[in-house]
């Protein structure tokens, strides 16, 4: 069953009482998105382009221009906030100062009403899970990042909302604590199953949480699909560079036939890489496009490789791993190793590039091209 | 360019003591890393030698000057801060020549443009002198802002995590770039970061300060390697190192250690001795804190020949790879797993230790005590630094 339903959605804001001539675009443009019940989705895109102004649309704060909302089975278009049953975490905590963990956490309920007993009952419930037991008597002044945040959630959840919504809820935690709270949240929606959409400019928060993504590039969904789908199998020349990171290697290519055999070649560089025998349907000598190659998939050849030789132009020991700069023409050709072996800039390596793993894109519209199936 | 010293420099904001007794050289041409968490003192490390904060006790030395008296204009040191302090009127090129044309250096215009020019192309911004602030992008108000540090001969750059502002992605691009100027710097740099991967890249030295103090001193692979104790450990890598406490038994003819897993123990017989017997035995251990990296953590979802059982606490991407974290009743173990496998939470997981890659802590000072194959990750740490 569908837990979140978006159907042709658009967005325009009313730019015509503005002084200064905003190009009147759509911020959203023809959203068509389905979560399935208990499923836990990212909109993941650059600052701008549209996911906080889905989320308001699906929460109710902004007006739709175009489009449905169905939240379960029931169309939510024309419903307040109030009544769309969801539950909201947003980036800045927005709690109530004067009141403790307690009084904030069980506010909703209050307001609505709920006998006193029972929101007791639900506060206790839900505070281990939250592991907000042992500060529901603080004020929140006294509370960390970390622990606001998950107040702020707890609050969201104790409604039993049969939607909730969470716009970037960790980007005012520092590194390490945000990465705690990723896991924290991780199993907490695994624990209550409730439909969750989480809006992130972080891929890595994206693609550790959600059970799918949505890509979103002004206005326009590029891509959904499960974490492993938009990494391995991107639809585009954005989303592929910005799934992942050190990003995709992406090159402008002229592709060559050597004897019955296809190759890259670039532009001011000997680096040849054979092309993948399933994209021969597709090329052709002298077709130009672009080639993607993920950084883990540039290899460094042993003695004997038959690899093209290169000059190192970075090198980078970050400990865990280390990386590795090449000039392709004027572009860093990026590579990750975990071999302890220590090189130095101008050190010359034998490049090694997985050509079965790499992507073709087209170099006008940045579309995937495919192999003839 | 100059050496940098700093002798026992104390300083106080009220009663919190900010700086405990620095001492730091850096050595003329380094590249050089103040590297620790918020609040550690850094930037303040850095404003002493720029000047703008008086030291109440201790010595800052430039070469063989004392500069403690010396006001900050006459210092000659180039600051990049993390807000990157545009003069928002001024063209690019303007903004980079106001230091030039000031009173103190009044530099002749054909020198400028030359010097201006040069500091762009290292800087790879040729095509944005002409540009205001308000027309670059967070990256190039960066690359503006050192590229104007660029310009200058100072005695030293300071930098202040010039790339903090930036996200993840443009930070890793910059750092990158910064790494490829770097050579063509050749003036002696003090860098501030709380970003682990900045501090490994990039220094030549690397600085380990919290609470005032210096930590470590040493090269991004003795501190990576041989961390003087757990709170640098656990620093330098992310996923953070794994540590947890072990009861040590020997000396036979072996050792062996003994954990506890939920409850149960598990006991491993260590590998050869390749001279962490020794410091056990002289150290007299009785239990030692064991660390060990997540990508030095094997599992399996099979029970196996040498592996515990465990459960699986979360599963997540860190990008080009993933992180299995496992369930251990007192702590947890990260692990580093390939991205997309079907892992559910709660799930059995086996785990087996590579027990050859262990560093042991003093269980009640944490300080370092020994490292598996100790020789050599000295021999490969001393390597790096002649580069």
């Amino acid at each position: 069953m569908a837990g979140l339903t978006l159907n042709h959605l658009y967005k325009r804001y009313d730019n015509s009482g503005k002084k200064k001539k905003i190009k009147n675009d759509f911020a959203v443009k023809d959203l068509n998105l389905v979560c399935e019940q208990g499923e836990f989705v990212a909109l993941l895109g650059p600052s701008g382009c549209g996911k906080t102004t889905t989320l308001r649309m699906i929460a109710g704060l902004e007006e739709i221009t175009d489009g449905q909302i169905y939240i379960g089975e029931r169309l939510v278009n024309d419903l307040h906030p109030k009544d769309r049953n969801i539950g909201l975490a947003f980036e800045d905590y927005a709690m109530y100062p004067p009141l403790n963990v307690y009084g904030n956490v069980a506010f909703n309920l209050r307001a609505k009403g709920v006998d006193k007993a029972e929101i007791d009952r639900k506060v206790r419930e839900i505070a281990p899970l939250m592991q907000i037991d042992d500060l529901l008597e603080k004020m929140p002044v006294k509370l960390s990042g970390g622990q606001k945040q998950r107040v702020n959630i707890a609050r969201a959840i104790i409604r039993e909302p049969e939607l909730l919504l969470m716009d970037e809820p960790l980007s005012h935690l520092d590194g390490k604590a945000r990465q705690a709270m990723r896991t924290e949240i991780k199993r907490l929606i695994n624990k209550i199953k409730c439909t969750t959409v989480y809006v992130t400019h972080d891929q890595l928060e994206a693609m550790s949480l959600a059970d799918k993504i949505a890509i979103i590039n002004f206005g326009v969904l590029q891509q959904f699909g499960t974490p492993s789908e938009v990494y391995d199998d991107p639809a585009n020349e954005f989303v592929a560079s910005f799934i992942g990171e050190p990003p995709m290697n992406i090159l402008e290519t002229t592709i060559i036939n050597k004897d019955g055999t296809f190759f890259f070649t670039f532009h001011d560089s000997n680096l040849q890489i054979a092309v993948p025998k399933r994209y021969y349907d597709v090329v052709s000598d002298g077709f130009r496009c672009k080639m993607g190659v993920r950084p883990m998939d540039v290899l460094i050849g042993g003695p004997d490789s038959q690899g093209t030789p290169e000059e190192i132009a970075t090198f980078e020991n970050l400990g865990d791993e280390r990386r590795i700069g090449i000039h392709v023409g004027d572009v860093l050709m990026m590579l990750i190793t975990e071999d302890e072996k220590r090189y130095k800039r101008g050190d010359i390596i034998k490049l090694e590039v997985r050509g079965e793993k790499t992507h073709l894109f087209d170099i006008e519209t940045g579309d995937r091209i495919r192999e003839k199936k | 360019m100059a050496r940098i010293q700093l002798q026992n420099v104390r300083k106080a904001f009220g009663k919190v003591q900010a700086l405990d007794g620095i001492s730091i050289d850096v050595k003329d041409k380094e590249f050089f890393v103040l590297f620790g968490p918020a609040g550690a003192g850094k930037t303040t490390i850095l404003n002493c030698i720029a000047g703008i904060a008086m030291p109440e006790e201790g010595v800052v030395k430039f070469d063989d000057d004392v500069m403690n008296l010396t006001d900050p204009a006459h210092r000659n040191v180039a600051m990049v801060f993390e807000n990157y302090a545009l003069y928002p009127q001024m063209t690019v090129y303007d903004n980079m020549a106001s230091a030039l044309r000031s009173k103190l250096y009044k530099t002749d215009e054909n020198e400028i443009r030359e010097r201006i020019l040069w500091a762009a192309k290292t800087m790879k911004m040729e095509n944005l002198l002409e540009r205001l602030p308000s027309q670059l992008s967070n990256g190039q108000k960066q690359r503006v802002a050192m590229g104007r540090a660029l310009v200058r001969t100072p005695n030293v750059f300071l930098m202040d995590e010039p790339l903090a502002h930036l996200d993840a992605k443009l930070r890793n691009a910059m750092r990158t770039e910064l790494k490829e100027m770097q050579a063509n710097l050749g003036s002696t740099c003090i860098y501030v970061t709380h970003d682990f991967m900045e501090a490994m890249a990039l220094g030549d030295r690397i600085a380990i300060i919290n609470e005032g103090k210096i930590v470590q001193i040493g090269t991004g692979d003795e501190i990576y390697y041989m961390p003087c104790n757990e709170f640098t450990a656990q620093l330098m890598g992310d996923p953070q190192i794994n540590i947890f406490r072990a009861e040590v038994f020997g000396p036979d003819d072996s050792y062996s250690i003994k954990i506890n897993v939920r409850g149960e123990s598990v006991t491993m017989a260590l590998p050869k001795d390749d001279g962490v017997y020794a410091k056990i035995r002289e150290q007299g251990l009785s239990h030692a804190d064991i660390g060990i990296r997540p990508q030095n953590v094997k599992y399996s979802f099979e029970p196996k020949e040498g592996y515990f059982k465990t459960t699986v606490y979360s599963y997540e991407s860190i990008g080009n790879k993933s992180v299995i974290v496992a369930e251990c009743g007192d702590y947890q173990l990260r692990m580093i797993a390939p991205n997309g496998l079907n892992v559910a939470i709660d799930s059995e997981v086996y785990i087996r230790f590579e027990l050859d890659h262990i560093i042991l802590f003093d269980p009640d000072t944490k300080n370092y005590i020994v490292r598996s194959d100790e020789a050599n990750f000295i021999a490969l740490a001393t390597a790096g630094e002649e580069k």
